[in-house]
């Protein structure tokens, strides 16, 4: 199967059914209509980043990770660049975290995107529940603005 | 004094499980169990629902095997219905269940068990894992991944997800295939032979070094159950069952999803979740039995595609045309029905209907009880529903492979456990010996539900008052 390439990747995940876990599908959700109209945008979420991923990331120009952060304050929006590397050891099969993806990507496909940032939310609740909490939602329109910042940012033709 | 070597969890599966070993005061292993210790309920919480949710609300069952459920289920329903469906839909369900099971023996043989076969049994287990095959070889690492892509992409272009496909309805699927989609699975089949190719050549040039694994990683006669064709070759959607013994002759045959229950009985042991399933006639656990890979291809007398067909003539070597036992051979059934699912996937993809707009045939409830069956990756998998005269579900029971191999699997367990563990004295490469037993069957605990956060390894040798005289923690 061949990757499609992307001047943005935009990657996220999480579960819905955790309550705020499910912020980076949101997120992926609502960025899917608000970059439909560039061409060089594609929005990828899932429950879980996986190996497989690794190919459409090593294909892509520049990547933009989304995912919540249960070990930040709950409610903080924090985007920072992300680099290959991360803790291998004890490594999960079905879940990898940004930087261990770009590893495999660089280490598989022998590339990796210009740029890479990861937006996080800090985590109110994980709870097993639909819905965020109430310091979560009030966050989504930083969060929204942020990404948009983020887009902007490795897209340097894009207008908003 | 006696003493207790508990490997909890059992790492590299689907699912939570863990593995006791007993000693004697002698040091010497007694009895060893492969524990599955969490609990479903799947078949309580149906039961008030209307019978045409089943297929959807089983495919939670399981993230890496929905579509076995989703298979089984819609068949279950549909004899409920009394239907048939349309030839088209039966071609795109085959397709649907060859592309999931080869992504699934993809993450099986490259993610969970390559680590052991290309790094060894005994190397650094932090370097076990999909990382540490990458490293050491590249090329095994891409053939693995794309291989679960080249799946999970057949299965997001048919039902529009990757996993939990809604796709599969009672009496058919929901949509047609479009030509577009016809197309680009027709050209990711090159790269998928490649990468099998690949997988097959190396496998075969490392099997002949575990020789010392393969004599005891549960080799023994048993029974094996799967589904075949009329014809005899191998079959994944539809057919019917056919039970051999150890000697490859044919205890039971033709076994549709009715008279499964006839047949098949499920015993409960204390110490698991899980249950086990027996050839009722030869009782419990005379009549246990292993399904899956090895199954199938100790059953089936060709695969119907000229390139599995090739290596099913060279696994029937291994054993002088008779079964071959050692589950350790899972490893190289496994890619044996790969290489054939990317051939039959081909081989349907040309079948002047495919494209074919009647997909799915309607009614109401006919009948107040139907079964289904499949093979899902790991083995045969079994539906079985009652209905009231609304079609809200009264009963339901369902024998998922795993169960089935659980007799064999605990036998395997205590074989490993025997031949490795001497005088009370184990090392990491030891336990993770019989673990490997274990995985050869990749059992499917609960891969439908997902671990928060790191799952430690922790294994305690404790004596019979209590006190824990080691442990190692990974």
């Amino acid at each position: 199967m061949k990757s499609q390439t992307a001047r943005c990747l935009i990657l996220a995940c999480g579960n819905k059914l955790r309550s705020d876990d499910g912020v980076g599908l949101w997120l992926a959700h609502w960025a899917e209509e608000r970059f439909a109209a560039e061409s060089g945008v594609r929005v990828l979420s899932s429950q879980q980043w996986t190996p497989e991923l690794a190919q459409d990331i090593s294909q892509a120009e520049s990547v933009v990770f989304i995912d919540c952060a249960v070990d930040a304050t709950a409610g903080s929006v924090r985007v920072m660049a992300v680099e290959p590397g991360g803790e291998t050891a004890g490594l999960a099969t079905h879940h990898l975290d940004a930087s261990q993806l770009l590893s495999l990507s660089k280490e598989l496909y022998g590339a990796i995107p210009r740029t890479s940032l990861l937006l996080t939310v800090g985590a109110g609740s994980v709870e097993l529940r639909e819905g965020f909490s109430e310091v979560v939602h009030l966050a989504l329109p930083e969060a929204r603005a942020e990404l948009e910042r983020a887009v902007a940012r490795v897209l340097p033709d894009f207008t908003g | 004094m006696s003493q207790t070597i508990t490997i909890d969890p059992v790492t590299r599966l689907e699912g939570h499980g863990k593995i006791t070993i007993h000693l004697n005061d002698q040091g010497e292993v007694e009895s060893a169990n492969f524990h599955v210790t969490q609990v479903r309920g799947f078949e309580k919480f149906s039961e008030g629902r209307p019978f045409y949710e089943m297929p959807s609300l089983m495919a939670r069952i399981c993230g890496i095997c929905p579509v076995s459920h989703l298979i089984a289920s819609a068949k279950a329903c549909e004899a409920i219905m009394s239907v048939r469906i349309p030839h088209t839909a039966a071609q795109l369900r085959r397709m649907l269940n060859l592309a999931q099971m080869v992504q699934s023996h993809a993450l099986s043989f490259f993610y969970l068990s390559s680590p052991d076969l290309l790094l060894g049994l005994d190397s650094d287990p932090q370097s076990r894992h999909i990382f540490g095959v990458v490293g050491a070889k590249p090329e095994l690492g891409r053939a693995g991944i794309a291989l679960r892509r080249f799946g999970q992409h057949i299965i997001e272009l048919l039902g529009n997800k990757r996993i939990h496909p809604g796709w599969v309805v009672p009496g058919g699927v929901t949509e047609p295939l479009a030509a577009s989609k016809r197309d680009e699975i027709l050209g990711m089949i090159p790269e998928a032979y490649a990468n099998i190719e690949l997988a097959l050549k190396w496998y075969k040039q490392i099997a002949e070094t575990f020789a010392p694994e393969i004599e005891v990683f549960a080799n023994f006669a048993s029974l094996y159950l799967g589904l075949i064709n009329e014809d005899e070759s191998i079959e994944f959607t539809d057919g019917a069952l056919r039970l051999i013994d150890a000697r490859g002759k044919t205890v039971a045959d033709g076994i549709t999803a009715n008279q499964f229950p006839e047949l098949i009985g499920e015993a409960v042991e204390p110490y698991s979740y899980t249950k086990f399933a027996y050839y009722k006639p030869l009782g419990y656990p005379e009549g246990s039995y292993r399904v899956g890979p090895l199954a199938r291809l100790n059953i089936a007398k060709s695969m119907g595609t000229p390139m599995a067909d090739g290596e099913l003539s060279l696994f029937k070597q291994i054993s002088d045309n008779r079964p071959v036992q050692s589950s350790f051979y899972y490893h190289y059934a496994r890619l044996i029905d790969i290489l054939y699912g990317i051939e039959k996937i081909e081989m349907i993809l040309s079948d002047p209907l495919i494209l074919d707009k009647h997909v799915r045939a309607t009614a109401g409830v006919n009948r107040l009880e139907g079964a289904g069956q499949a093979e899902a990756p790991r083995g045969t998998l079994h539906h079985h529903y009652k209905v009231d005269e609304n079609g809200l579900i009264t009963w339901a029971n369902l024998v998922i492979a795993t169960g089935q191999n659980n007799n064999a699997m605990n036998k395997g367990v205590l074989q490993a456990a025997k031949h490795y563990v001497k005088d009370g004295k184990f090392t990491e490469g030891i336990l993770n010996r019989v673990e490997a037993v274990v995985r050869t069957f990749d059992p499917c605990l609960s891969c439908s539900t997902h671990a928060f956060g790191q799952m430690p390894l922790a294994i305690s040798l404790v004596s019979a008052e209590g006190e824990v005289v080691d442990r190692v923690i990974r």
